[in-house]
């Protein structure tokens, strides 16, 4: 991990102006992405993982407002870009697999001149017809769909095969970065784990780095070398997947996991988590977790806790992490 | 069983409203006391979102203005302002026309053709020996506004104001009429063909397909040739015709999404027999959607209408269209702005109420689909 | 592709036959119907003569032949003689007035489609912005305004008032007196030419959009545009047979203008409301997200991807439109005197020129049919899942 990050995002805030106030989406988030690395952030629906993905690519919701903070691809500061040159680094450098894509086709073109059109934008010299087929041929090979595919629509493929396709779309321009959101949450757990399984051994055979974006942490688990647990718009913990897996350190993270029930592991009690995450535009004050969290102390209220490295690798952003029980008896299925 | 099942629609309803009381022994009076309990908070609640959208607080703003006018020619006659002689629509008559003063300044009869110009120019109601240099008085009919007539009177001295307000009636009475005959049809129809399918499916929508197809205007033309059209016969079949046409189908759609709620099977499992199973299932929740269509089919039956009447195929005794092919017939439309309180008062008022209930219409459409709505 | 057109075929014609069954029964065959009421019980007429009547009109056989013989009579064109325009065929009248009204339902069609349509799209675009309410206020305004009111207050405005254009008819009946041609002659060879031209450019412009860099495809497209207008301008000036023409063919185009212009400005309201909310609604939608991600330019984004599958639920509405716009006519040729079927249905009907208005009913009820399948297989064309499903 010495070599220099390819994707670092340096303290971002970014809020929604709504007529109701400002939403605080994304609060103070900072990780690093490295060549062939895979990340997953977590978290329940709202949390602002969706907007963290969405601003890689610089495709926020239209209310959205950066209040600081910095997304650096290759050093190289996205934020600050012209949209033009932005368009540039999109789908090349970083490409994404949507969620729910069932509806990330347009059901009116062939699904291999919806991947030709990324071709056409981003590869210079242009690809001649003979070289953009048989790329797309490669592709749908490598994502396991018939080749001959590419020339239907896409109404014409089932949802896993839309999925695989998807894939096979975001692979196209070799892009160092693929963020996969929910990737496979709309389809039946076989062709999900499928399709998981097959994203990896992409990501390994390409030695690209990937972000894994879900609110099933167990989804997660067997595909990620990090993790990342975010609750209402902060990152709180990050760390090696086995290592947050075994021992979380932050009280959401354990209770997270304490809330999914454990296949192989030995039969325990699940503890619910309770309450409601916060309306976020009216945060709580000092940690946003205090009024769900068991270990919560008044400090926790008034003080906001700095993102704390405890190990090498693994950072948590609590006050009483020393506090959380060690271990959960849950095995990490890396 | 039953009545906890057929309690089951309230389930459906936005969850912050209080779970519904049933007295378990009168079971049909109370589901519709339910209903009536819940479409009165829905009805607050649609109303709240109604409100949002100021397009349809215009449109519904100008059908207000509408009503007040359709209603006060009987105010004004039953309090003694206006004088029925004077204002009626039809009949009626400005006895005293505001006159022009013109000086006779040629020969009257020309001397060639021997044509006395007197009557051809004068119409008549003038002496018969008036000479060079004398005076005339030449009665102004139609004439501007003025106290007595706020809006002048048409090419035979009756009052447009009075007639505009008459319209207004008849455009109230045709559009509601029609759109409730529509409602009614598209309602029953939509519901029993999503309900059984089959052959009474296809056959509705079939003939539903038919009538969209053809124009509407020409089958009006052509039925109104064969039978003596009055408004509310008119009525009626622009009702038929929109209410086993489009309305149907779309209503049927929406039948058809109810048909596979739960409940419906709940209570079929129960026993309900089909009529009971439409007509207190299916046809309440087809209801809103309806409404809107009654907003839609409103703004046609008054263009059908005006359009018969503007060819002269209508028998009615007074309507908007009828006033704009009166001012047609008589040339004054293509005199432009001189005569502008016969060129815009009915033709602006056509236009006017058909764009309130489509504003309306509109509104109500994004209660109806949330999609629609502003996030 | 072939099985959706080969069934929308076979649905129109089992349409049309119902069509004009129930035509027949509505004007034949009900008890007290107009027919038997003017020349059967008609107690004007002598006995002898309303005998003759009765038999000649066939009244005397059994309903069930009748229908027949009124069928096979329907689908020889045979149609009797008109009343008013005794003793001229009604086959004749109609042949003569068809081309004019499909012409002004065509041009009309086709232009408020278009224009509808890519005004509704930089609606969508400018959402929210300055501009787009009153665009939208004028749009319902068009939309629900009173139709032949506001055609006369174009006739008033830019007939009589500017002096533009002619106020009404089909032609100048004073430059026609001597012409070599008879009207129709010259209206046919018109509109042929137009649209030899306008289907020429529409494949000129479906060719080039196989090209896949962006300049040569421009090129090609105004090249072939050019091209078109071009060999239009060379029949009508550079032959010999187009120069003679071209006068008259001016005057009726002048005479075409206005009621085209107020035709098209009407419907194209309409499109227009629907193309913005039905881009807003796929603006929505995953793949635009997709696309942008993919680094389309937003130009691109929304001719490439919104507005082609905007188009679908528009076309849809074309269907329920075909409808509208003949109805629109009908008012369009009685407001304008344009002599077509819609003009010719309102007179007759107000003549009670009782084998002209069936005739003339059904084949503005043939028109209807014909656009609503050709209305289908664009439809068919535009969207995938109906060609590729079958």
């Amino acid at each position: 991990m010495s070599a220099p990050p390819l994707l670092e995002v340096d303290h971002l805030v970014m809020n929604y102006v709504t007529e109701k106030g400002d939403v605080s989406a994304v609060e103070d988030v900072s990780f690093t992405l490295h060549q062939g690395e895979a990340l997953g952030l977590v978290g329940e629906s709202g949390c602002g993982k969706t907007s963290i993905a969405m601003s890689l690519l610089r495709l926020q919701a239209e209310n959205a407002v950066f209040k600081s903070g910095e997304i650096r691809l290759n050093g190289e500061n996205l934020l600050a870009l012209p949209e033009d040159e932005m368009r540039r680094h999109r789908w090349k450098d970083i490409a994404m697999v949507f969620q729910g894509a069932m509806n990330a086709w347009n059901p009116v073109y062939r699904v291999g001149d919806q991947i030709r059109e990324a071709l056409d934008l981003h590869f210079r010299p242009r690809l001649s017809d003979a070289e953009a087929t048989e790329r797309i041929s490669r592709l749908f090979e490598m994502v396991g769909l018939n080749p001959a595919m590419a020339n239907r629509y896409p109404h014409e493929f089932s949802g896993g095969m839309r999925q695989r396709a998807v894939i096979a779309m975001a692979l196209s321009c070799d892009p160092s970065i693929i963020i996969a959101d929910e990737p496979t949450t709309a389809l039946d757990v076989i062709v999900q784990d499928q399709i998981l399984q097959e994203l990896k051994k992409i990501q390994r055979e390409l030695g690209m780095a990937i972000i894994y974006i879900s609110h099933d942490i167990a989804v997660i688990a067997e595909v990620t070398d990090t993790i990342g647990i975010m609750y209402a718009g902060k990152l709180v913990e990050l760390g090696p997947t086995v290592e947050v897996f075994a021992r979380p350190k932050h009280p959401y993270a354990y209770l997270l996991l304490s809330s999914t029930p454990s296949v192989t592991g030995p039969r325990r009690k699940l503890a619910p988590l309770e309450g409601e995450p916060p309306n976020l535009l009216n945060p709580p004050t000092g940690c946003r977790f205090h009024p769900r969290c068991p270990f919560a102390t008044e400090r926790c209220s008034i003080e906001e806790p700095p993102m704390e490295t405890i190990a090498d690798g693994h950072r948590v952003a609590c006050w009483n992490w020393r506090e959380v029980p060690v271990s959960i008896a849950q095995e990490a299925r890396p | 069983m039953t009545e906890k099942i057929d309690a089951r629609p309230g389930a459906d309803e936005p969850t912050d409203l209080p779970p519904p009381i049933i007295s378990p022994d009168s079971v049909p009076d109370s589901m519709w006391r339910i209903r009536w309990a819940l479409f009165r908070r829905s009805f607050a609640h649609n109303w709240k979102l109604f409100r949002a959208n100021r397009v349809g607080l215009v449109g519904l703003a100008i059908i207000g203005f509408f009503a007040l006018l359709a209603i006060a020619p009987t105010v004004l006659f039953a309090t003694g302002i206006w004088n029925s002689a004077v204002y009626d629509p039809v009949v009626g008559l400005e006895p005293n026309p505001p006159v022009k003063v013109m000086t006779v300044v040629n020969e009257i009869t020309d001397p060639e053709t021997q044509i006395d110009f007197r009557h051809v120019l004068l119409d008549n109601r003038i002496p018969n020996n008036i000479q060079v240099g004398e005076q005339v008085e030449i009665p102004q009919q139609p004439a501007p506004p003025d106290r007595r007539h706020w809006l002048g009177t048409d090419p035979l001295g009756r009052d447009v104001l009075s007639q505009l307000m008459h319209g207004a009636r008849a455009a109230f009475f045709l559009g509601i009429l029609a759109a409730v005959v529509t409602v009614i049809i598209a309602t029953t129809v939509g519901s029993i063909s999503a309900y059984f399918g089959g052959a009474l499916d296809s056959f509705f929508m079939r003939l539903a397909d038919l009538l969209i197809m053809i124009p509407f205007l020409a089958i009006l033309i052509v039925i109104g040739a064969i039978f003596e059209f009055k408004l509310w016969h008119l009525a009626v079949v622009i009702g038929l015709l929109s209410g086993f046409g489009g309305v149907a189908i779309v209503l049927k759609s929406q039948a058809l999404a109810v048909k596979v709620k739960p409940f419906v099977d709940a209570a079929r499992v129960a026993g309900g027999s089909n009529a009971h199973i439409i007509f207190t299932h299916i046809v309440p929740n087809v209801m809103p959607l309806s409404f809107l269509y009654m907003m839609f089919t409103v703004t046609s039956a008054i263009q059908g209408e005006a359009a018969l009447s503007f060819l002269g195929l209508l028998n009615v005794r007074i309507s908007w269209g009828l006033m704009i092919q009166l001012a047609n017939t008589q040339g004054y439309l293509l005199q432009g702005l001189r005569y502008w309180w016969l060129l815009f008062p009915a033709g602006l008022a056509v236009t006017l109420i058909s764009a309130a209930f489509f504003l309306v219409g509109r509104a109500m459409d994004e209660v109806v689909n949330p999609r629609l709505r502003k996030r | 592709m072939t099985r959706y057109v080969v069934r929308r075929l076979a649905q129109m014609v089992l349409l049309f036959v119902v069509f004009l069954t129930v035509t027949w029964f509505l004007l034949y065959a009900l008890p007290g119907d107009i027919v038997k009421q003017k020349f059967a019980m008609n107690p004007n007429i002598p006995p002898e003569a309303r005998q003759v009547a009765i038999e000649r009109l066939g009244l005397d056989k059994p309903v069930l032949i009748q229908f027949r013989d009124y069928m096979i009579n329907f689908f020889q064109l045979d149609f009797g003689l008109s009343f008013n325009q005794y003793p001229r065929k009604v086959s004749d009248i109609i042949a003569e007035r068809l081309p004019r009204t499909i012409v002004l339902f065509l041009t009309a069609l086709v232009s408020y489609y278009y224009a509808g349509f890519l005004a509704g799209k930089y609606l969508a675009w400018r959402r929210g912005k300055r501009g787009e309410m009153a665009v939208t206020i004028g749009g319902v305004g068009l939309y629900t305004v009173f139709y032949p009111w506001f055609a006369l207050m174009a006739i008033w405005l830019f007939a009589a008032e500017l002096g533009w254009l002619p106020i009404s008819k089909f032609l100048n009946p004073d430059e026609w007196r001597n012409a070599p041609f008879t009207a129709n002659q010259v209206f046919i060879r018109l509109f042929v030419t137009v649209l030899a031209v306008s289907i020429f450019m529409a494949l000129v412009v479906l060719l080039a959009n196989r090209i896949r860099d962006h300049r040569p495809r421009a090129l090609a497209k105004v090249g072939g545009v050019a091209l078109g207008a071009l060999l239009f301008v060379w029949y009508w000036w550079g032959t010999a047979g187009g120069a003679l023409m071209r006068p008259y063919a001016g005057d009726i185009a002048e005479h075409l203008i206005l009621p085209v212009a107020v035709l098209t400005a009407v419907n194209f309201a309409g499109i227009m409301l629907l193309t913005r909310s039905s881009m807003l609604e796929t603006m929505r939608e995953d793949f635009i997200l997709t696309a942008r991600a993919k680094g389309l330019s937003e130009r691109a984004v929304r001719d490439k991807h919104a507005a082609r599958t905007a188009l679908l639920p528009v076309t849809t509405s074309l269907v329920l439109a075909v409808a509208t716009v003949i109805d629109g006519g009908i008012l369009t040729e009685t407001v304008f005197s344009w002599p077509g079927m819609g003009e010719v249905l309102v007179t007759s009907v107000s003549n009670e020129d009782i084998p002209l208005a069936l005739a003339s009913f059904s084949f503005i009820g043939v028109m209807a049919l014909v656009g609503h399948f050709l209305v289908d297989i664009l439809y068919g064309v535009l969207d995938p899942r109906i060609r590729v499903g079958g």
